[in-house]
């Protein structure tokens, strides 16, 4: 039986056993008195007409915005680049971690030394890529005991290629250069966690990657110096982080290593102490002997 | 990223004695990148009444000509300047007027009442007012506002004391913010 109150009850009964209860239904205080359209206008005070809702024109009144609200979501927020030229290959990064918009870390380490005679480049998830290049390093030793000789970059990269395709689809988020020497020379392939492997001789990854990309694209050359590599590489990151904000950005806090070491013996280490000094070291001996005994200081203020 | 992160902001207000500083970032960006390093968020509504607007920038500037509007009509009724807690309802009410199409938009309000007595108060984008005696923050950066403040701020500071006091606060939130920075505008009054 259902019961609703009312004003008015009219009772039936009948014949028979059961009672019924015919009510009827009282709806006037669901009736609005405000009107079901018109803004206020700002220029009467806002009393004039009774107080209302622009309601908007969509059916589902509580989520409708967090549509509206989704943007983009910004993948591998940093700057990393590398380049091949007469010399050898220069690498540099930015040193800002940032998580979502919250900067985690202004200092940290974002070129990642596989062995070495090579370097790897962090962009995207950190652990990840930390991880998987360790993890490249051993494969690279035990090629090297079973062959008895060097692997090449080329070897290397597609080692990392076909590790990262296998787990392709469930979230590792990667965006690498593998950078270094083998016997043909230098050597730079950009691998990511998609799967894509593409070899070449200029890339920049990351959020800040095209604004690195206009100044490198505009100043390289391949026939440069060192110090004008390295004055090349400093400058893109420099105008990365400028424009973009998860490419840091505070004075004290940008580190780069780029260093390099060639089979004939001679080594260079060459590294940016806040924004504007470069200091090109000069090694009497190969960086993979991991002693250094003499070192002569190049220093460039700018 | 929220439409409240697009553009990225970070705003601080702080009571002294017998009066107060509001402070903001200078930074506007479209999501990470970076369009211009001197935006104005801190408008003044007269000598003693500073509203600053954090959130989405086109939103922020749209309520502001509104609230100058309102303002003014105000004025030439009363013939006197609006007192800072008045004008806080006054923004209430506009915010809550959009209740389900709201302004993007987060707003600080800072003034000097009868006396002399410092105001300040901040709303979500709806018009829910909070009313605070030390400070109150807003924007991207508010999480490490809040830290900042918290640690550094002290009751009663005379207005030398109060600019250094807040400037501290914003500079070191906003090195910890990627959407908010590039400097500070500072109205101390």
């Amino acid at each position: 039986m259902v019961y609703v109150t009312s004003q008015r009850k009219d009772i039936v009964r009948n014949e028979g056993f059961r009672t019924v209860i015919i009510m009827k239904i009282d709806f006037s205080g669901l009736e609005s008195t405000a009107p079901l359209c018109g803004a206020s206008s700002e220029m009467f005070d806002g009393f004039s007409t009774s107080p209302s809702f622009q309601i908007p024109d969509t059916t589902d009144f509580d989520d409708f915005q967090k549509e509206a609200i989704q943007m983009v979501k910004p993948a591998k927020g940093t700057t990393t680049l590398a380049f091949i030229f007469k010399e050898g290959v220069m690498v540099a990064a930015d040193s800002r971690a940032s998580m979502g918009g919250y900067i985690s870390s202004q200092s940290v380490k974002k070129i990642i030394e596989i062995n070495p005679y090579m370097l790897g480049t962090m962009a995207g998830g950190a652990a990840d890529c930390q991880f998987w290049h360790r993890n490249l390093g051993i494969k690279c030793r035990l090629h090297e005991l079973a062959n008895k000789r060097r692997i090449s970059v080329t070897g290397a990269s597609k080692l990392l290629a076909n590790i990262l395709y296998s787990y392709r689809g469930m979230g590792l988020s990667v965006g690498t250069m593998i950078a270094g020497w083998d016997e043909k020379g230098p050597g730079l392939y950009y691998v990511d966690s998609e799967g894509g492997r593409l070899k070449g001789t200029k890339f920049s990854v990351g959020s800040g990657s095209p604004y690195a990309y206009g100044v490198l694209d505009s100043g390289y050359r391949y026939d440069m110096t060192i110090e004008e590599a390295a004055e090349l590489a400093r400058r893109s990151i420099y105008h990365a982080t400028f424009r973009d904000g998860a490419s840091g950005g505070v004075a004290s806090g940008m580190l780069c290593f780029i260093m390099w070491d060639q089979p004939d013996g001679r080594s260079y280490l060459v590294m940016t102490l806040g924004n504007f000094t470069i200091c090109t070291i000069q090694l009497n001996q190969p960086l993979s002997s991991r002693r250094c005994p003499k070192l002569e200081f190049l220093c460039y203020s700018i | 990223m929220s439409i409240f992160e697009y553009n990225g902001s970070a705003l601080v207000a702080m009571v002294g004695k017998n009066c107060f500083a509001i402070a903001s970032d200078r930074r506007l960006g479209v999501q990470l990148q970076t369009v211009a390093t001197d935006f104005q968020r801190i408008f003044k509504i007269h000598d003693k009444l500073f509203v600053g607007l954090s959130g989405l920038a086109t939103d922020a500037q749209t309520l502001y000509q509104r609230l100058v509007f309102r303002h003014k009509l105000y004025q030439l009724r009363e013939e006197r300047d609006m007192k800072p807690e008045t004008f806080a309802s006054l923004v209430s009410a506009i915010l809550y007027e959009k209740r389900f199409g709201p302004y993007f938009c987060q707003p600080v309000i800072a003034g000097l009442g009868d006396e002399d007595k410092p105001f300040i108060c901040t709303m979500d984008s709806i018009g829910a007012k909070e009313l605070a005696k030390d400070f109150v923050v807003a924007g991207t950066a508010s999480e490490s506002l809040y830290g900042a403040c918290e640690s550094m701020f002290k009751p009663d500071m005379e207005p030398e004391e109060l600019f250094e006091t807040i400037s501290q606060a914003l500079l070191s939130s906003v090195d910890r913010d990627c959407l908010s920075g590039w400097g500070g505008h500072v109205y101390v009054v």
